[in-house]
Order: structure tokens, then C-alpha cells, then sequence
């Protein structure tokens, strides 16, 4: 399996390392090998290379650089995603495959590969989430720190906000699903806490996965749901 | 008069927090400030020279090693300790130092400030000296991303057009702060290659301010100490690591503990733990030269004003430094039954990853870590993932505090071995002491830190006295 990392040195924030490592370990463990390419600014890649694409989050400036140095290989991300590559956004990620984030007076253009749109809210969505995804039993959990809030404009969202703000704290909708694009506002990091969404994703890639114990992942994840969902 | 009673409010509620065990210091400032908001602008003018220490880590570190420093060279110092470093913290320093009748026996104040409380600060008073000791993320959920924390520096640092900067000058994000005003400034650093890291590859680690912070270019280093720390240089626009005027060489960092380093052409040798001690050190004594304490005093005659009067007297540097107590939870050591236990506040990666470092390879050891996700340690979690547990080896590692499964989770992947899970802190302490490792660490973040010493101070003392 060969995952590339975009922009690690800028996309980096809310221990998005955690996202690659659960990734690798879990076809390690179960004797796939995994390998990881840094795509750093500058780089030439061809995306139809790659199994699995990853974009993490980063702050506002850097995301401003990688927006720049992304829309070169817009074009072959573009073509990958339409035939069923696999990407993970997260945050920053997430927002820059939109048509664009409007900060104010200020409009990052976003890759356009999805028809998402982000604006800048009113005050940042912060927080412990948990969501239901259709096409997964367990519930995904993680933690959201984001200023923008995105509008889907049609696209089918990753799931359905049980506890947390979402995609922009008013119609219950998190991340987005196309294709095999999956984009989330959820760090904490994502992966580690959701293994059974890891896996999913693994399989998207074509991954023959065979099962792991998974209780030490599980408990995490039962202990977001119940300690953080609001009580009534 | 309003000042008076602001100041006897504070003493009182600081009596008061004594009697009931609290180790605060916010309220009694705050309420201070509702009665008189102009008492810290007052009490701050009657302090010939003030000092103020921002940065993320090594704050209450060097803050109090300066304290100790201008104490021996015979100054009367505030200083807020314990580190209760916003505004409300410090308008109480210098309440208690007031005496009932608002005057106020100080030479000196050494007030460490919180990044973010800065510009609250210096609407108050303005410093004569401003150390920053380094920039890394921390708690991103409460403070955001590290860019904010620079413009919050800029502007306070645009507040104080007399203040001199005493900067680190192997951070790049700290340097940086020189290049946009025309305040005096003064460099400390480590001015050669002391870990065989190569410099080019910073690998999976995660570090911000790899990209020059004046044109955006990403830094070349031709030695890294840690994370963005080391001589740095940027290709593009010539910004490169500053010469310091106090720089420490020919460092030695001793494995059962203790360091040394050559400064000023002397030889300082301490038995604290710890490569980033080196900076406080450093800071302290840049600061406590720039204000005379280490000035050789001369005799008033006329004979000996010649070539002397440039040397330096470190008397008071090592005499302070030797009697120093590291504050709680600074790689702070207990015994008990014939073990040792060192005890460090673990808070943000740059921390625990120094934390890490310093515990080195000691397969002899345990290591407690406490993750608590209160409001004071920060909700947010996910940094246990930006700090390389992948180079920690220790016979045996005890998971608590409230997010003791993410953490779990976090060991697992880094494939830990040996870790036991512990609902509390005490049940570890416990189950460490009776093991058989000869030292165990604890490392454990904010809101675990008090309740961590009181566990460690009774284990002590009922070790003592069976």
C-alpha cells in the first residue's frame, strides 16, 4: 500500500502524525506493507500512483502556501478522485478540496474538486463530536476546532452530527463522502479512536484486511460517546 | 486609599487561601484590581526595574533562577513564583510585597507573563527587560494556532518602546521578534552541535517554525537541538541565527544527571537534569548582567577604575544557582524507600519531548504519565500524538488521568511495551513503588501537578517516619 502525505510540514496540526500511524500499523499488523511519501511544497506527484491520499489540517497562513503549491496538481488529484482513489481531508484538508473558504475579505480558492463551500463563522466550533455514519454500526468519534463553517451544496455528508457542532453547527451534517473522498472536520486524531473507520477506508484502497483486537481502540471511543454526550 | 484596601483584600484572601489549602493566587488578584484597578500601575512604579518572562516552556524555570540570581547580589525581588502568570496573578506578587501601608521594598521584579496576558500586562506597566524563551504549540484548543501567540507577543512588544529584548537565538520564531523595531536587543544560545541528530531530516517529527518567519522560505539548519531549535539559516532572505553575547559551549550532559557549559569564559557545572535547563540558565543571567548584578564592585578608588571594571563577578550566578530548588514538578526529585522518583510537569510536545530525551534510554526505570483533559490542561488531546513515545524505553509504563485510554491507544502505536492501565495517579505511585525498578518518573500534565506533589510529599513523609 502506498499512502501519500501531503504538505506533512504544513498540514500538521492536532496530531494528524496519528492518522498516518494508524493507518501503516494496521496493515503492518497484519503483514501488509505500507509505504508513506511525504509530498513536500514543490514536488511533483502523480496521484494515480498512490492507494491512499491524506490531507491534515494546518493554520490559516499555512494553509494559504499549500493552496498554492496544490492547485499545480489539481488536475491529477481531480482524476484520481473521479476514479475512485481514496482521499483523506482533515480540517485545513478538508476545507482546500472545497471551491473556496472566505475569511472575511479574504477568499482562499480551494481545489474545486468537491463543490463544498467554507465560510468564516461566528465564533469557532470547538469540541468533543461523535457522528453516525451510514455505512458503519460505530459511531466515529473525535475532537473539532474550526472557524469555518462549510456548506455541502448537494454533496452527501460523511454522517449525522449525534453530539458536536459539524459541518457549520445548524443542519446536523459532518464531513462529506464522495466517492471515495472523505473529508471531516474530526481530529483527536480521526483514525487512532475510530479503527473500524480506519479499516474502512483501508478496504476502500482495496486492502484485504484480516481481523485485529481491537479493544484498546473501542474503549477510547466508548469513553468520547459516553463521557462528552450532553445529557438530558 | 482605594490602593490600601486593595492591597489588604489580597493579603487577606491570600491568608485566607492559605488556611484553606488553596495554592491560587488569581482571586485575591482579581478582587484586588475590582477595588483599585490602578494598583498594579501604582505598585509597578515603585519598582525601579522589571523583568518579564514569556514563552511557552521554561517560564517559572527561569523566572525564579533570576529571582535567586539578583537575590544573591544583595536586590530585594518580586516575583511571582509559582507561576501564576495572567494579569490577576501578577497584580498579586506585588500586592503581598506591599506592605500594609502601600509602600513597596523592592529593587527588582521578576514576572513571568503568560503569552496571552502580555498586552493585559503591559497596559500596567511596562517592562525594562522582556525574555522570551521559546514559541511551540500548546494547547491549541484554548490559544489557537502558534501564529496567534506571535502577534500576541508584537503587539505587547510594540507596547514597551524602552524595553530591551533579551531573546533565545537558536528559536527562529523567537529571533524573529529583533527584525521589526528598533529596541535594544540581547541573544542567548548554544553555539555548537551537542546531539548527532541529523539536521536535514526532521523526519515524522512535528514541529512548527520550519519556515522563515520573515519570507516564508523553509529554514536549513546546521545543527538542530530540538525541535525548531538550533543554527538555523534561510536560504532566500539571509534571516539566520543571531550571534549571542551569552553563549554556552563545550556543553556536558551527564547521563546520572547534572550538566555543565562554558558562558562568559567560566565554567558553570549544575546537577539539574535537563538540555533546555541550559537556557534558562542562560536567560537569567543575560538579564542579571544587563541590570548590574553581576558587576564587579569597586572599591571607591580611584586606582582600581581601570581594565577590572569590565570583568564579570559570577559570584552571585553560582551561589544561586547551587542553592537553587527546582519549582514543584520540574524534574523535581523525591526519595522514597530507597527509590528515586522524579517528578516533571509534561504539559505540551516540546515539554514531554524534552521530558523523554532527558529520561534517555533507562530500561531500569517506570514512568507514570497522567493525561488529564480539563479545562486548565487544554480539552483537546490530540498533541499525545506529536510526542515521540516511540523513544521512550523504560521496563514498564502506568496510563492515568481522565484520558488514560486515548493514551493507551496512543502506546499501543507506538508499540510500548509493558503498560499497565491505573484509574488514579496514587494506585500508580503505589504499584511503582512496590516494583523493582530503581527510578520511576512521573510525568503528568497541569491540573495533575498539585494533586501529583501532595501524593509524593505523603508517600516521602510516611517513608520517613513508618
Amino acid at each position: 500500500m502506498k499512502i501519500a502525505h501531503l504538505y506533512p510540514e504544513l498540514l500538521n496540526l492536532y496530531g494528524d502524525r496519528g492518522n498516518i500511524l494508524a493507518m501503516t500499523k494496521r496493515l503492518e499488523w497484519r503483514g501488509i506493507d505500507a509505504e508513506v511519501v511525504r509530498v513536500l511544497d514543490g514536488d511533483n506527484v502523480l496521484f494515480s500512483d498512490f492507494d491512499i491520499v491524506f490531507l491534515g489540517g494546518g493554520s490559516d497562513r499555512e494553509q494559504e502556501i499549500v493552496a498554492q503549491n496544490l492547485s499545480r496538481l489539481r488536475d491529477s488529484l481531480s482524476e484520481y478522485v473521479e476514479q475512485n482513489g481514496v482521499v483523506l481531508a482533515i480540517c485545513g484538508g478538508y476545507q482546500l478540496l472545497g471551491e473556496y473558504y472566505q475569511m472575511g475579505d479574504e477568499q482562499i480558492e480551494g481545489l474545486g474538486i468537491l463543490k463544498v463551500t467554507t465560510e468564516r463563522g461566528e465564533r469557532r466550533m470547538i469540541g468533543n463530536a461523535a457522528i453516525k455514519a451510514d455505512f458503519l454500526d460505530r459511531p466515529i468519534v473525535g475532537f473539532e476546532n474550526h472557524g469555518g463553517a462549510t456548506r455541502l451544496n448537494g454533496h452527501t455528508p460523511l454522517g449525522k452530527v449525534i453530539f458536536g457542532h459539524g459541518n457549520n453547527g445548524t443542519d446536523g451534517a459532518e464531513g462529506v463522502r464522495y466517492k471515495n473522498v472523505f473529508g471531516t472536520y474530526l481530529h483527536g486524531p480521526l483514525l487512532p479512536k475510530n479503527p473500524h473507520f480506519c479499516d474502512y477506508i483501508l478496504e476502500c484502497a482495496n486492502a484485504e484486511l484480516t481481523p485485529l483486537d481491537d479493544a484498546v481502540e473501542l474503549r477510547a471511543n466508548d469513553y468520547v460517546q459516553a463521557r462528552y454526550k450532553p445529557q438530558k | 486609599m482605594r490602593v490600601i484596601l486593595a492591597i489588604w483584600a489580597a493579603k487577606i484572601l491570600v491568608i485566607i487561601g492559605k488556611l484553606v489549602g488553596k495554592k491560587g493566587s488569581s482571586t485575591p488578584g482579581s478582587v484586588a484590581l475590582k477595588i483599585c484597578p490602578d494598583m498594579l500601575r501604582i505598585l509597578a512604579k515603585k519598582v525601579p526595574e522589571i523583568a518579564v518572562i514569556c514563552g511557552t516552556n521554561g517560564k517559572t524555570t527561569t523566572n525564579n533562577l533570576l529571582c535567586a540570581i539578583m537575590q544573591a547580589s544583595g536586590r530585594r525581588v518580586i516575583c511571582n513564583h509559582i507561576g501564576a502568570n495572567m494579569l490577576a496573578g501578577v497584580a498579586c506578587a506585588f500586592a503581598v510585597n506591599a506592605d500594609i501601608f502601600g509602600r513597596i521594598h523592592a529593587d527588582f521584579a521578576a514576572i513571568e507573563v503568560d503569552e496571552f496576558s502580555a498586552v493585559k500586562v503591559f497596559e500596567h506597566f511596562k517592562p525594562n527587560f522582556m525574555i522570551i524563551t521559546n514559541l511551540f504549540r500548546d494547547q491549541l484548543d484554548r490559544y489557537g494556532e502558534i501564529d496567534i501567540a506571535i502577534s500576541r507577543l508584537q503587539q505587547a512588544i510594540d507596547m514597551a518602546p524602552n524595553c530591551k529584548l533579551v531573546l533565545n537565538a537558536d528559536d527562529p520564531l523567537v529571533a524573529a521578534f529583533a527584525c521589526d523595531n528598533s529596541l535594544e536587543v540581547h541573544y542567548f544560545g548554544v553555539g555548537e552541535r551537542v546531539f548527532e541528530d541529523d539536521a536535514e531530516d526532521t523526519g515524522e517529527r512535528v514541529t512548527d517554525g520550519l519556515f522563515c518567519r520573515k519570507c516564508g522560505e523553509k529554514l536549513k539548519y546546521e545543527y538542530i537541538h530540538y525541535n525548531q531549535l538550533g543554527r538555523f539559516f534561510c536560504t532566500k532572505c539571509g534571516f539566520c541565527r543571531p550571534h549571542a553575547d551569552t553563549e554556552a559551549q563545550n556543553v556536558e550532559l551527564r547521563a546520572e544527571g547534572g550538566l555543565a557549559f562554558d558562558v562568559w569564559g567560566a565554567r558553570i557545572d549544575v546537577n539539574y537534569r535537563g538540555f533546555y535547563n541550559i537556557y534558562n540558565i542562560l536567560a537569567a543571567m543575560s538579564v542579571a548582567s544587563l541590570s548590574g548584578a553581576t558587576d564587579v564592585v569597586q572599591p571607591p578608588s580611584e586606582h582600581t577604575q581601570d581594565a577590572d571594571s569590565s570583568k564579570i563577578n559570577l559570584a552571585p550566578v553560582t551561589r544561586a544557582l547551587a542553592d537553587y530548588q527546582p519549582q514543584i514538578g520540574r524534574m523535581q526529585m523525591y526519595k522514597i524507600g530507597g527509590k528515586e522518583f522524579i517528578f516533571n510537569l509534561s504539559k505540551n510536545p516540546a515539554g514531554f519531548n524534552q521530558a523523554i530525551k532527558t529520561i534517555g534510554n533507562d530500561p531500569e526505570s517506570a514512568v507514570i504519565i497522567a493525561i488529564n483533559d480539563n479545562e486548565q490542561d487544554g480539552i483537546d488531546i490530540s498533541w499525545i500524538w506529536d510526542v515521540d513515545f516511540e523513544l521512550l524505553n523504560a521496563a514498564r509504563v502506568f496510563a492515568c488521568g481522565t484520558r488514560r485510554d486515548d493514551l493507551r491507544v496512543r502506546l499501543k502505536y507506538a508499540e510500548t511495551a509493558a503498560v499497565t492501565m491505573c484509574a488514579t495517579v496514587r494506585d500508580a505511585l503505589e504499584a511503582a513503588r512496590r516494583g523493582g525498578e530503581a527510578r520511576v518518573y512521573v510525568l503528568v500534565n497541569y491540573t495533575a501537578l498539585f494533586p501529583t506533589e501532595k501524593l509524593l510529599n505523603e508517600m516521602a513523609r510516611r517513608r520517613r517516619n513508618p
